[in-house]
């Protein structure tokens, strides 16, 4: 019974980065259908840069996070002004594009860094005890921030004039047009804003992994299936699903073998992707919104 | 009365060469130029890369560009056809004569399997979920070890012979995968040409028409992933008794297999005959030359080119260079 609470709560912390990532990818792909294979990147990219911050700046790993957030913003504002948008509605050439990207970063961080591994020194890397379980405070972190992500994410999308427009740009581009949303500005501040939570999320890993170019493209396939089985454009799922990945990864990977952990839920994932293509979480259909090509 | 003779229309003196003339013409300059540089390893080994990815690319291009079907799974086809091949020669000494077909096969069903409820999805769906099932593949390969070495990898000693296809002269070795590339090529355009393969190419237009008109939709793209696979797993066959150490890693790498079979056949022209192939042959000398000449400088410099050739032609070639080359010469499409 130990064990397998022990499990669980391993489960339910590698959930929260997972979710902590397709929080961000949701806005991107979720929300404005844009296929960013290279979203992981800039996770990796915020935790590098982090490692910038604690290292030359000599400010505490998690206050980067006031500079890493908008710098990200940035880059995402460059890559949607740049690749994404002149790419609208050919999403067989986003992912093109945007694996590119993912190759183009990946190896440029590695010819940077030489192949080096680096380790962003934080004092919560001690184990807290709850319970009879020993819990990392950095990994606590991370899901209780993932938690209150999904939440303000969520009122924003639903309650506010602005995250209306998203919502509304996505459903019907011609008619949101017409009654006065400014489909390009929305496009741009939302895929900033996808892009500032990668960064935000590459500050809260940069103390608990250790950092190398690829940890990008480990979490990448993970994000988009979490994305796709949790509904598309659903914070509640991209949040959920998050969780039922990092649990059914943790589960299989101890009762039935390390090896086979991912192949266990990417089995899984094409399952729900081929019965059910809303996702869990998502409106029947809304997989189909956003994808058709629109003038 | 005189009967009157009616002329002939005219005929354009244009010299036209219908595609397989052509094939024919591209196997004897290819055939030439592994002659002429018959002593040089470096050059030949260039070539038989070239013209093992122009195959694997034309294989993708049957089910990706004429079926619009954006698989970035193929991996997971070319993988399996190099460790049933190498696998069998490993624990049983099979030829690869007798196993290379059987691994084609064994390819085709396996994709049917896999194919049949993955085609529901659309666009990008079907991309993520068969980029899923490579990295399904992977996992499967590093787990059962007793069959494929594990994460170790399978080391196929140096036999030469003709009946294991390993040679110890690498001309041999360009000519066996010219025939590859030769057969993809022959294969694609007698599919395109038959009634299944225009059948493919109205799905991708307008899968609902398609419909409409009576076209069992998801049967042709079955058919087309299946002829796909086939020739991907023979090709995979083929590769690993060439470089002769299979490990995961070098046939389940997204961005080394999967995805580049892509790659090429996008950046040479996707749903042509000859695009792949024009693909293959800018990119992979391109990137050998630039692997043995940037390497010594840093790590990931031949990567960080391939990035950015892929964002650029997906930026700025989007029908690929025939496509270009047809807008250019004002030819139709």
């Amino acid at each position: 019974m130990h064990e397998a609470l022990s499990v669980l709560v391993t489960g339910v912390l590698l959930g929260g980065v997972y979710a902590l990532i397709s929080l961000g990818l949701n806005m991107i792909f979720g929300v404005l259908r844009m296929i960013n294979f290279a979203h992981g990147e800039l996770v990796m990219l915020g935790m590098y840069g982090t490692y910038l911050c604690v290292t030359y700046l000599g400010i505490p790993a998690y206050a980067s996070v006031v500079i890493v957030a908008p710098a990200l913003s940035v880059v995402g504002y460059a890559l949607h002004r740049f690749i994404m948008a002149p790419l609208h509605s050919q999403p067989n050439m986003q992912i093109f594009a945007t694996f590119g990207l993912l190759i183009l970063l990946e190896n440029a961080v590695l010819a940077l860094t030489r192949g080096e591994t680096y380790t962003v020194p934080s004092s919560m890397g001690i184990p807290v005890e709850i319970g009879e379980l020993y819990v990392g405070l950095d990994r606590l972190l991370i899901f209780a921030i993932a938690t209150l992500l999904a939440v303000g994410t969520a009122i924003f999308l639903r309650k506010t004039m602005p995250g209306k427009a998203v919502r509304a740009i996505t459903q019907d581009r011609t008619s949101a047009q017409l009654m006065g949303v400014n489909a390009k500005r929305v496009f741009s501040f939302t895929f900033a804003t996808g892009a500032a939570i990668a960064g935000l999320g590459g500050v809260l890993l940069a103390p608990a992994y250790s950092l190398s170019p690829y940890i990008g493209g480990n979490f990448i396939l993970a994000a988009f299936a979490v994305v796709v089985l949790g509904g598309l454009g659903s914070v509640a799922g991209a949040y959920f699903g998050g969780l039922l990945v990092g649990i059914v990864e943790s589960f299989a990977g101890y009762y039935i073998d390390p090896a086979l952990k991912q192949a266990i839920w990417f089995v899984l994932f094409v399952v729900v992707l081929v019965l059910r293509p809303s996702g869990l979480f998502g409106q029947v259909g809304a997989e189909e919104v956003g994808l058709r090509p629109q003038h | 009365m005189t009967t009157q003779v009616l002329s002939k229309p005219q005929q354009k003196a244009r010299l036209r060469l219908g595609p397989i003339a052509l094939i024919v013409l591209l196997a004897l300059i290819s055939a030439g130029l592994i002659a002429l540089w018959s002593g040089d390893p470096y050059a030949l080994n260039i070539l038989t890369y070239t013209f093992l990815f122009a195959g694997l690319a034309g294989a993708w291009n049957i089910i990706g560009g004429y079926g619009g079907q954006f698989s970035l799974g193929h991996g997971a086809f070319f993988g399996l056809g190099a460790y049933i091949v190498g696998s069998l020669y490993f624990n049983q000494q099979a030829t690869p004569l007798l196993t290379l077909l059987p691994a084609a096969a064994v390819a085709a069903v396996i994709s049917v399997l896999i194919s049949w409820p993955t085609f529901r999805l659309k666009g990008p769906f079907f991309a993520i979920a068969t980029m899923a099932i490579n990295e399904v593949f992977y996992a499967l390969a590093n787990y059962f070890d007793d069959l494929t070495g594990g994460p170790a990898g399978l080391a196929i000693p140096f036999k030469p012979a003709w009946e294991n296809l390993i040679f110890v002269d690498r001309s041999s070795y360009a000519l066996l995968m010219l025939g590859y590339m030769v057969l993809v090529l022959l294969a694609t355009h007698i599919f395109t040409n038959c009634r299944t393969g225009h059948y493919l190419v109205a799905v991708r237009e307008d899968e609902e028409a398609a419909a409409a008109i009576g076209i069992n939709v998801t049967w042709t793209k079955c058919v087309a992933m299946a002829l796909s696979a086939a020739l991907t797993a023979f090709g995979g066959g083929l590769f690993a008794m060439y470089i002769r150490m299979i490990d995961p890693p070098t046939v389940f790498t997204l961005a080394e297999t999967g995805v580049k079979f892509a790659l090429l056949a996008l950046i040479g022209g996707a749903g042509t005959l000859f695009g792949p192939m024009v693909g293959a042959v800018a990119i992979v000398p391109l990137e050998t030359y630039l692997r043995g000449y940037l390497s010594d400088y840093r790590p990931g410099m031949t990567l960080i080119v391939v990035g950015a050739v892929m964002i650029l032609a997906a930026l700025f070639l989007k029908h690929g260079i025939v496509g270009a080359l047809r807008k250019h010469f004002g030819s139709q499409p």
